[in-house]
C-alpha cells in the first residue's frame, strides 16, 4: 500500500523483528528507555499500573513440561498503514505521515486517552503525572527527544529523531542512504540482531527481504490493521514454525 | 363542571350499530363479485406456479445458493404477514381507539403466517450442518450459531417448536379477535356463513363475564404473540441468514427484522384498508383516520428502519476488521449493490419524502402509495440479506473457522423457477387471507360497535371534536 | 382509576407558584447544604488540573473509567424529557402533562452535568477548546471529523440547545401569571423573561406550533446523542465487548430506562416536598411504571441478545471477556447487583397495581434501576478495557480512587442544586398544561360506568 504522498517522500519505514532470535534480554527496552527520555518506571509507577515500555518484551511459555521452552515476543507501536489509534483522535495529534509512520504531535494532544483505546497492541502510554527525573539522571536526557509533559499521550516514534539524522547527513554528504544507515535505539542495542530497521521502499533493504519471509506475520492481522512491523515466527527444530501470536 | 358550557352535542352522522352490524354481518354484506372470484383463481394459479417451483427445487437440488431466492421469498411473507397482527394487538394494549376498524384485517395475516411458517419447516433440512469434519486439522469444527455446543439437531428441533408456536400463537389470535363477529354472524347472517357462525361462535352471547373473559385472552395471546414473534425473527434471522456467513455478527439483526417487520405489517394493514374500501364496500367504517394515524407509524417505522440498519453499518464500516469489510462487501457494496440501493430508495427514501407531507398522510391515497414502495422495497431487502448469505459457501473450513469469508461469492440471478416461487407463495399467502374474509368480515363488527360507545362527536368552543372514553 | 380532581384555576396557581410565592422552611438549609458538597467537588476538580489525572485510579489499559461511565450515565438520564415530553406529546397521552417541565428540566441539567466529565477527565483541560469548538483558531487545524469524539459534542450542544429551547417555550405562559404576582425586582425580572406574553390566542397558537415543532424535530437527536455516546465504544473494534452493532439502540433504550426512572424518582420527591399531591397523583406512577415495565423488557431484550452475540462468534478472547464480566470475582458481584438492580427486582414489583400506586415503593424502585443503569455502563466499558486484546502482558484492573466517587456524589449534588435554585424562581409543574389538562378531561358515563374521557383533535 503507498501512497502519492509516500512516493514523493521516497521513503516507508518499517521494522522486522526475528522471533526466532530474540534472546528476551531486554537490552532494547533500556535503550529505548534512554534514548527517547521516556519517564522512570520506578516501584510506584508499577504499583499504580503505569509504567511506561515503548517497546517491551512479551515472554510465552509452550511445550509440555518437562520440555518447556519460552518464546520472546517484542511489541512496540506497530505503525499501522489502517491505524485505529488516529480517525479517533478528536484534534489530529496522532496520524500517518508520508514515511509511513504513525507519529504523535505533542502539541496537539489534549489526553482524551481515545487513541490508547483504540490501539489494539497497548502500545500507547499517558503521562499521568508530570514527569520527574532523580538528580542523577537529569543531565542524561538525549536532547533530540521532547520531554513529555503531563496530560499527553506518547508512543514509540521509530527514533524519529534519528531518522531526521539520518537523512540530514546523508544530503550533507551528497550520498545515498544506505540500509542500515539508520537504526533506532532498539535496533542498535539488539545483540542478536532480532530487530531490524529499514526502507520498505527500497526492494533489496534487508526489512523487504524478511517481510517477504515464509515466516513473516503480523499481529492480530485479523484486525486489519497492516502493520508495519512485521514478525518472523520461532523456528522449532521438533516442531518447525510455530506459527503466529494468537 | 367548569367546562361544561364550552361542550354542546352535535349530531352523529356515523352509522348506527343496528346498521353496522346489517353491513358487516348481516344481508347487507356483498357475495364474491365476478372479479373477486377471479382474482382468487389468478391467486390459486400462482400458488399452483409456486409449488411447482418449489417441487422442482426439491427434485433438482443444485447446492445451497439455489435456495436463496425461496427463504428470501419466505422471509419476506414472514415479515410482513408476521408483522401485521402488532397492529392489532399494540394499539389494544395502548388503548388506541383508531386502530379499532383496522385490527381485523392486520389480525387476518396470522393466517399467512401460520401458512409461511409452516412451509419455512422444510428449508431448515437445507441448513448446513452444525459441525463438519476437518481433515486438515483432523477434528470436527463447528460453524457458528446461536445454538452453541448444542446437539446437531438443535435448530430444526427448536425451529420447529418455534415456527409451530408461532402459527398457532397467530391463529389463537385472529380467532379469538373474531369470536364476538362469528355470534353475530350467527345471529344476523345466513345460509352457510350462519352455519359456520353458529359452530365457531362456541356459545357467545356477550355475556359480562364471557366479554371479561374474551379481553383477558386476546391480551394474553397478543402479549405471547408478540414475545414469539420476536423470537421467531431472532432465531429464523440468524438461523436462515446470519450464520451461514462466517464472520458476520451482527446484534442488531433481530432486531432489524422486527423493526422491518413492523414496517411492512403497517405497510399490509394500509393496502388492505384501501383494498376493502374499494372492494369490500367499508368505506363508512374504516379510512381516513387510520389512514392518517398508520400513516405516521410507517413513516416512524420508516425513519427507524433508516436507523437500525446505519447502526450496523457504520459499525461495520468504521471498525474495518477483516470481517467487518467483507461483510458489508457482500451485503452492501458488493455483488448485490443494485438491490441494495433499491431497498434504500424504496423501503426509506421514497417512503420518508412521500409521508413526510402532512398533505400525503391526512388522505386516503397516500399512505397506500407509501405502503407498496415499502413492500417492494423490503422484498428486495430480504433477498440481499438471504440470497447473498445462502450463496456465501465457504469452501475453506479453517478459514470459515477463523471467521473469515474466504471469496465473495457472485451474484446469483433468479431463474424461472425462483421467480414462480417469488410470485406463488405470497399469492398463497393473499389467497387465504381472502378466503377467510369470505366468511369473517373485514371490519371488526364488536369494535367498531365498541368504539361507538365510547366516542361521541362535540363541539368544543369553535371546533369538532371528538371525545373519547378511557375505559380501564 | 381514582376520580379526577377537579381544582378551578386560583387554587391551581396558588398551590403550584408555592414554591416560587414563597419560601419553604427547609429550602434555604437544604441548598446550603448541597452547596457545601458542590464546593468540596470544585475542589477535588482544582486538584485534579494541579496535579494532573494521576490522582484517578485510571491506568494504563483503563484509560477511560468512572467519569466515563458517569458521563454516559447522566447523558442517558437526559433522556427523560424528550420522552416524556416529546414521545408522550407527540402520542397524545394525557398524563404527561404535571411531569413535563420536571423531565424538561432533568434534561438540560443532567446534559450539563454529563458536560464536565469527559471535559475534565482530559488529560489537559485548558486545551480542550480546541476539541469541542469546530474552529481553527491560530493552528489552522479544525477538529477530526472522523473522531466519535467530536461527533459527541455536536449532539450534546444540539441537544442541550434544544432542551432548553424547549423547556423555556414551555415556560412562556406561567413566566407571564409570575410576572402579574410578584413586585419589585422580581416583577422586573418576569417581565423580560416572559418576552411580552400576554395569553392572546395568536400567541397560544404559536407557542403549541414551536412546541410539537420541537418536540418533532428533538426526536432525532434525542436518538442520535445516546447512540453517538455509543458508538463512542462500539467503533473501536481493538477493545473485546465494544464493537457491537446493537450498541446504539441499545444504549437509547437503556437511557430512556434510566431516565424515565429517574423522573419517577423526582416526581415522588416534587410530591414529598412541595405537597402536591393534588397534581402529581399515583395514576401518574401507574402510568409511568407500565411504561416502564414496556421499556425495561425492551431493554432486557437487547441486553440479551447482545450477551448472546458476545459468545456467538465462538471466539475465545471475547468469551474469556464475558466470562469474567459475569463470572469472575468482583465483577460477577457487579454484575449481579447490576442485573438484580436494573431489572430482576422492580420490574416484577412494578406488575403489582398496589406497588405502582404507592409512592415509597415507586421511589425506591426507581433509585434500584438508576444504581443498576449505572452499573451497566461501569461494566460495558471497564472490563473490555482491562482484557483489550490477547496480549496478557498488558491485562491489568480498576480501583476506583476516593477523588473520582467525590466528583460522582458531587453531580449528584450538582442536579439536585440546580433543580432546587429553579424551582426558587419558575414553577417546577406547568401551570398551562394542569389548566388545559383541566378543560380536555371530563367524565362520561357509559351504561352504568364513570369513566374520564379525553377530547380528541
Amino acid at each position: 500500500m503507498v501512497t502519492a504522498a509516500e512516493k514523493v517522500s521516497g521513503h516507508k519505514w518499517g521494522m522486522a523483528v526475528d522471533v526466532d532470535r530474540c534472546t528476551g534480554c531486554q537490552a532494547c527496552v533500556m535503550a529505548c528507555q534512554a534514548e527517547n527520555n521516556t519517564t522512570l518506571s520506578t516501584e510506584d509507577v508499577y504499583r499504580q499500573k503505569r509504567t511506561f515500555a515503548w517497546i517491551r518484551i512479551e515472554r510465552y511459555w509452550y511445550g509440555e513440561f518437562p520440555d518447556v521452552k519460552a518464546r520472546f515476543i517484542p511489541i512496540m507501536c506497530q505503525h499501522c498503514e489502517n491505524a485505529p489509534c488516529e480517525p479517533v483522535c478528536p484534534v489530529f495529534a496522532t496520524y500517518h505521515n508520508t514515511e509511513g509512520m504513525n507519529v504523535q504531535i505533542y502539541n496537539r494532544c489534549v489526553g482524551t486517552r481515545y487513541c490508547g483505546n483504540g490501539c489494539p497492541y497497548n502500545v500507547r502510554f499517558f503521562n499521568y503525572w508530570e514527569p520527574v527525573w532523580p538528580k542523577s539522571l537529569r543531565n542524561q536526557l538525549n536532547p533530540d527527544v521532547t520531554v513529555r509533559s503531563r496530560g499527553i499521550m506518547e508512543k514509540c516514534s521509530f527514533c524519529v529523531q534519528r531518522i531526521r539524522r539520518g537523512v540530514r547527513e546523508a544530503a550533507r554528504d551528497g550520498r545515498e542512504l544506505q540500509d542500515g544507515d539508520i537504526e533506532p535505539a532498539c535496533v542498535e542495542a539488539c545483540p542478536t540482531n532480532a530487530l531490524v530497521f529499514g526502507d520498505y521502499n527500497d526492494a533489496d533493504s534487508r526489512v523487504s527481504v524478511m517481510r517477504n519471509d515464509d515466516r513473516k506475520y503480523t499481529l492480530l492481522d485479523k484486525l486489519n490493521t497492516f502493520p508495519n512491523v512485521v514478525y518472523l515466527a520461532q523456528v522449532d527444530a521438533t516442531e518447525g514454525a510455530t506459527g503466529g501470536h494468537e | 363542571m367548569a367546562t361544561s358550557s364550552l361542550i354542546a352535542d352535535v349530531t352523529d352522522n356515523r352509522p348506527s350499530n343496528q346498521e353496522a352490524t346489517v353491513d358487516l354481518a348481516g344481508e347487507g354484506r356483498t357475495a364474491a363479485s365476478s372479479g373477486l372470484k377471479l382474482f382468487l383463481w389468478a391467486l390459486a394459479a400462482a400458488s399452483v406456479l409456486g409449488f411447482i417451483g418449489i417441487a422442482f427445487r426439491f427434485i433438482n437440488d443444485g447446492g445451497r445458493q439455489e435456495w436463496g431466492y425461496y427463504a428470501a421469498t419466505l422471509a419476506f411473507m414472514m415479515t410482513v404477514f408476521g408483522g401485521a397482527p402488532i397492529v392489532a394487538i399494540a394499539p389494544a394494549i395502548a388503548k388506541a381507539n383508531w386502530a379499532r376498524p383496522a385490527a381485523r384485517i392486520a389480525s387476518l395475516a396470522s393466517i399467512a403466517t401460520a401458512m409461511t411458517a409452516l412451509m419455512m419447516i422444510p428449508l431448515l433440512f437445507k441448513l448446513p450442518p452444525l459441525t463438519v469434519f476437518s481433515e486438515a486439522l483432523g477434528d470436527d469444527i463447528r460453524r457458528t450459531s446461536i445454538w452453541f455446543d448444542s446437539p446437531d439437531y438443535a435448530p430444526h428441533f427448536w425451529n420447529v417448536l418455534i415456527l409451530l408456536t408461532l402459527a398457532l400463537a397467530g391463529l389463537a389470535m385472529a380467532y379469538l379477535m373474531a369470536l364476538p363477529d362469528f355470534a353475530a354472524i350467527r345471529d344476523h347472517g345466513s345460509g352457510w356463513k350462519q352455519r359456520w357462525g353458529k359452530k365457531l361462535a362456541r356459545g357467545f352471547h356477550g355475556r359480562p363475564q364471557q366479554w371479561e373473559w374474551l379481553k383477558m385472552r386476546i391480551g394474553v395471546t397478543g402479549a405471547f404473540y408478540f414475545a414469539i414473534l420476536l423470537f421467531a425473527n431472532f432465531t429464523f434471522s440468524i438461523d436462515f441468514a446470519m450464520s451461514l456467513v462466517p464472520g458476520w455478527k451482527d446484534a442488531i439483526l433481530p432486531f432489524y427484522h422486527t423493526i422491518s417487520s413492523m414496517q411492512a405489517g403497517i405497510a399490509f394493514t394500509i393496502l388492505g384498508i384501501w383494498a376493502a374500501r374499494r372492494w369490500g364496500g367499508v368505506s363508512k367504517y374504516v379510512g381516513h383516520e387510520q389512514m392518517w394515524s398508520l400513516g405516521k407509524l410507517l413513516l416512524a417505522t420508516t425513519l427507524l428502519w433508516f436507523y437500525f440498519f446505519y447502526s450496523s453499518f457504520i459499525v461495520f464500516w468504521y471498525g474495518r476488521t477483516a470481517t467487518d469489510t467483507l461483510t458489508l462487501k457482500l451485503l452492501v457494496s458488493g455483488p448485490y449493490i443494485y438491490v441494495f440501493w433499491t431497498v434504500f430508495l424504496l423501503a426509506f427514501i421514497a417512503p420518508w419524502w412521500v409521508m413526510i407531507w402532512n398533505k400525503v398522510r391526512d388522505s386516503v391515497w397516500g399512505p397506500p402509495i407509501a405502503a407498496t414502495m415499502v413492500l417492494i422495497g423490503l422484498f428486495f431487502d430480504r433477498i440481499r440479506l438471504y440470497v447473498a448469505s445462502w450463496s456465501a459457501e465457504p469452501d475453506n473450513l479453517e478459514l470459515a473457522k477463523l471467521s473469515m469469508l474466504e471469496k465473495m461469492p457472485d451474484t446469483v440471478w433468479p431463474d424461472v423457477f425462483d421467480v414462480f416461487i417469488m410470485v406463488g407463495l405470497p399469492a398463497f399467502g393473499l389467497l387465504g387471507i381472502l378466503l377467510v374474509t369470505r366468511l369473517v368480515p373485514v371490519v371488526s363488527l364488536w369494535e367498531v360497535q365498541q368504539s361507538r360507545l365510547i366516542t361521541k362527536p362535540i363541539r368544543f368552543m369553535r371546533t369538532h371534536v371528538m371525545l373519547v372514553g378511557k375505559p380501564d | 382509576m381514582q376520580q379526577r380532581r377537579i381544582l378551578d384555576e386560583f387554587t391551581i396557581n396558588r398551590e403550584l407558584l408555592r414554591g416560587n410565592l414563597n419560601t419553604p422552611k427547609w429550602w434555604l438549609p437544604t441548598v446550603l447544604g448541597l452547596l457545601v458538597v458542590v464546593l468540596f467537588g470544585f475542589t477535588l476538580m482544582g486538584i485534579m488540573f494541579n496535579k494532573g489525572v494521576g490522582v484517578t485510579g485510571l491506568n494504563r489499559p483503563v484509560y477511560w473509567g468512572l467519569f466515563i461511565t458517569s458521563f454516559v450515565f447522566w447523558v442517558g438520564i437526559s433522556h427523560a424529557g424528550i420522552m416524556i415530553s416529546a414521545i408522550l406529546r407527540l402520542t397524545q397521552a394525557e398524563w404527561r402533562r404535571p411531569v413535563t417541565r420536571a423531565a424538561e428540566l432533568l434534561t438540560v441539567f443532567s446534559l450539563m452535568t454529563a458536560l464536565f466529565f469527559p471535559l475534565i477527565h482530559a488529560g489537559r483541560p485548558w486545551r480542550i477548546f480546541y476539541w469541542i469548538t469546530p474552529f481553527d483558531f491560530s493552528r489552522g487545524i479544525f477538529p477530526n471529523p472522523r473522531s466519535p469524539l467530536i461527533w459527541d459534542p455536536f449532539a450534546i450542544g444540539t441537544y442541550l440547545t434544544g432542551s432548553t429551547l424547549f423547556l423555556y417555550v414551555a415556560l412562556l405562559p406561567d413566566l407571564g401569571v409570575l410576572r402579574d404576582r410578584t413586585t419589585g425586582w422580581k416583577h422586573s425580572f418576569y417581565t423580560v423573561a416572559s418576552l411580552g406574553w400576554r395569553g392572546n390566542p395568536r400567541q397560544w397558537r404559536l407557542q403549541t406550533v414551536a412546541g410539537i415543532l420541537l418536540s418533532a424535530l428533538m426526536l432525532p437527536i434525542f436518538v442520535s446523542v445516546h447512540s453517538i455516546v455509543s458508538w463512542d465504544f462500539a467503533v473501536t473494534p481493538a477493545v473485546e465487548g465494544w464493537h457491537s452493532t446493537i450498541f446504539a439502540p441499545y444504549f437509547v433504550i437503556g437511557a430512556v430506562h434510566s431516565g424515565v426512572s429517574a423522573v419517577v424518582t423526582m416526581m415522588a420527591l416534587m410530591r414529598w416536598l412541595w405537597g402536591w399531591e393534588n397534581y402529581i397523583r399515583p395514576e401518574h406512577f401507574d402510568a409511568l411504571a407500565r411504561l416502564l415495565i414496556v421499556v425495561a423488557t425492551g431493554w432486557l431484550g437487547f441486553t440479551f441478545v447482545e450477551l448472546i452475540f458476545g459468545v456467538y462468534s465462538l471466539e475465545a478472547p471475547e468469551r474469556a471477556l464475558r466470562e469474567m464480566q459475569m463470572f469472575t470475582w468482583p465483577w460477577n458481584l457487579l454484575f449481579l447487583i447490576f442485573f438484580l438492580c436494573a431489572f430482576a427486582i422492580p420490574v416484577p414489583l412494578w406488575f403489582f397495581k398496589r406497588v405502582r400506586n404507592n409512592i415509597a415503593m415507586m421511589f425506591w424502585t426507581s433509585i434500584l434501576v438508576n444504581i443498576g443503569m449505572w452499573l451497566e455502563r461501569f461494566l460495558i466499558i471497564v472490563p473490555g478495557l482491562a482484557r483489550k486484546q490477547p496480549f496478557v502482558f498488558t491485562w491489568d484492573s480498576y480501583t476506583v480512587s476516593y477523588l473520582e466517587w467525590g466528583l460522582l456524589l458531587w453531580s449528584f449534588a450538582w442536579v439536585l442544586m440546580l433543580m432546587l435554585l429553579f424551582s426558587k424562581f419558575f414553577p417546577l409543574i406547568p401551570l398551562f398544561e394542569t389548566k388545559e389538562s383541566q378543560l380536555f378531561t371530563m367524565d362520561v358515563k357509559i351504561g352504568r360506568a364513570n369513566m374520564p374521557a379525553v377530547i380528541r383533535e
